[in-house]
């Protein structure tokens, strides 16, 4: 069982590499629903005992992550005909490099880190560090708005993790992983009103110190 | 004595399995295609043939097709062809092999700049590019699978049923390395989506340009090599797709011979229906390759921590 569990993982560590090697919108968006999906069945590999709210919970937030969102925000930018190519601040190469990197990193710091209830599997707390920092990477080296949101989803899925290494103890953590899909769904909402506001082009993150003052 | 005799049937069956991708590709595109045996036809033409030097070559340019098809064939002897031991084994061949095929890779591009062509340099310089890339992804593969068997030869990896030991030992870690593989396969054998084979136009052209000048026989050495070579990527490739001892030699030669002729078909349906990449997409496509192989390291390093 664990087994499967290190498979699933390591999906979606491969996952974030690719996502930090599309050079398009849509493949980024591709990377992250597979991500979601994949980060979201975790909990039934765990091997813990799931209840029937916890199995509906978890079948929620798949289709919220996996398939509700990407295609949500697919349609949208289908809809408003953005620029694909997303315009790297950091290259796509180096992008890649720093991915692996943040494995090994990961992988490094979680053996210090001892936390009782993510000993069942070897990759839980280091896939949720590399989402958790792949996330904000993303966020830095992109300069669409649009990056953003998808980078704070790669986050939010790093912290869903996070939330099932505890969640035999505590439940609520997931919830609040729900809630903050909530938020990106908001977030998401709000940049495609700017969007429309300003003309079917994706405002850049570059030139929106001037609008701020 | 089997083993001289499989190497020999491997060297002989080489062009044919070859010209299935052609076959592949020409049912994709709906037409009936060259026969099974065009390579052979293709190399009897050749060493028929006179060859034609350019007053501009020296003796590297009639050197680079022997040493790309004599290192092609001599890493061949170390390989264990469907499972059975091969010709030639000893303790770190593996990067023996690696070097010999980079050797190879050496003479044709110095052969290409040899003939002081333009287009010759670009090929060269992008065909020394990219394996570049592929090596390190190579290296990250032979460094996960010693760690695995403990071994770092050639023949401890892939003789009788030590793929299944591999498969056994890192579990899912090892279909990336399939896949970082064959994007190997691609690269060093000059495929879709990173060489176009078929074009013969000199921008986008990275290994068939650099053997332009070469004619007649010694084109058909460099043919021959370079079937070679992708039967040698195929062999491992065809190992790690399919691990199964099936008992009997004959039995496992059969699956064996399946195997690489489904792996040949994937080629083929790859270069279908796929589009060869912009030159400064490759890079990252084979980058991509490095990072499956590095993941794969890296998790299976934790697994059998």
């Amino acid at each position: 069982m664990t087994q499967l569990v290190d498979i699933i993982l390591s999906l979606s560590l491969l996952s974030i590499i690719f996502s930090f090697g599309s050079s398009r919108l849509q493949g980024l968006i591709k990377a992250l629903a597979f991500q979601g999906i994949v980060v979201s069945i975790v909990p039934f590999f765990m091997g813990h005992e799931l209840s029937g709210g916890d199995i509906i919970f978890s079948l929620t937030t798949l289709l919220i992550r996996g398939i509700g969102i990407p295609l949500y925000l697919y349609s949208a930018i289908e809809k408003i005909a953005v620029h694909r190519e997303l315009e790297p601040i950091i290259g796509y190469h180096g992008s890649i490099l720093i991915g692996l990197l943040m494995v090994v990193a990961a992988m490094f710091v979680s053996r210090k880190i001892n936390v009782p209830s993510a000993s069942d599997s070897l990759l839980l707390l280091p896939t949720a560090m590399v989402l958790l920092s792949g996330g904000m990477f993303l966020m830095m080296a992109r300069r669409k708005a649009i990056t953003m949101v998808l980078g704070y989803m790669t986050m939010e899925n790093g912290i869903y993790l996070v939330g099932t290494t505890f969640s035999v103890r505590a439940h609520h953590i997931v919830e609040f992983g729900v809630l903050l899909d909530v938020l990106a769904g908001v977030m998401i909402m709000a940049v495609i009103l700017q969007n429309m506001k300003q003309g079917a082009e994706d405002p850049d993150m570059a030139l929106n110190k001037i609008s701020k003052e | 004595m089997i083993s001289i005799l499989l190497y020999i049937l491997a060297i002989l069956v080489s062009p044919f399995f070859a010209a299935v991708i052609l076959k592949v590709k020409a049912f994709f595109g709906g037409k009936k295609g060259p026969p099974l045996l065009i390579h052979y036809y293709t190399l009897i033409k050749l060493f028929k043939k006179g060859s034609v030097y350019s007053t501009s070559t020296t003796y590297i340019f009639k050197l680079g097709p022997v040493v790309s098809l004599g290192t092609a064939a001599t890493a061949l002897m170390f390989l264990p062809i469907a499972g059975f031991s091969p010709l030639i084994s000893f303790k770190g061949d593996i990067i023996f092999v690696f070097y010999l095929l980079a050797l190879g890779r050496f003479f044709t591009i110095a052969a290409a700049m040899d003939t002081a062509s333009p287009f010759e340099g670009m090929g060269a310089a992008r065909e020394a590019y990219f394996p570049i890339i592929c090596e390190a992804t190579s290296f990250m593969i032979v460094i996960l699978f010693s760690r695995l068997s403990g071994e770092l030869n050639l023949a401890a990896y892939f003789s009788e049923n030590q793929p299944m030991v591999l498969w056994q030992n890192a579990g899912a870690a090892l279909v990336f390395v399939v896949v970082a593989f064959f994007i190997v396969l691609l690269t060093e054998n000059a495929r879709v989506p990173v060489d176009d084979p078929a074009t013969h136009l000199e921008l986008t052209m990275i290994h068939e340009v650099m053997v332009l000048d070469h004619s007649g026989p010694d084109f058909g050495l460099i043919e021959l090599g370079s079937f070679i070579k992708l039967f040698f990527y195929s062999t491992i490739v065809a190992r790690l797709v399919f691990p199964f001892d099936l008992g009997s030699g004959v039995a496992n030669g059969g699956a064996f011979a399946l195997t690489l002729l489904f792996l040949y078909t994937v080629a083929g349906v790859v270069e279908s229906i796929m589009a060869r990449y912009r030159m400064d997409k490759v890079p990252k496509f084979i980058l991509t390759s490095f990072a499956l192989a590095f993941v794969a390291t890296l998790i299976t390093l934790e697994v059998i921590r």
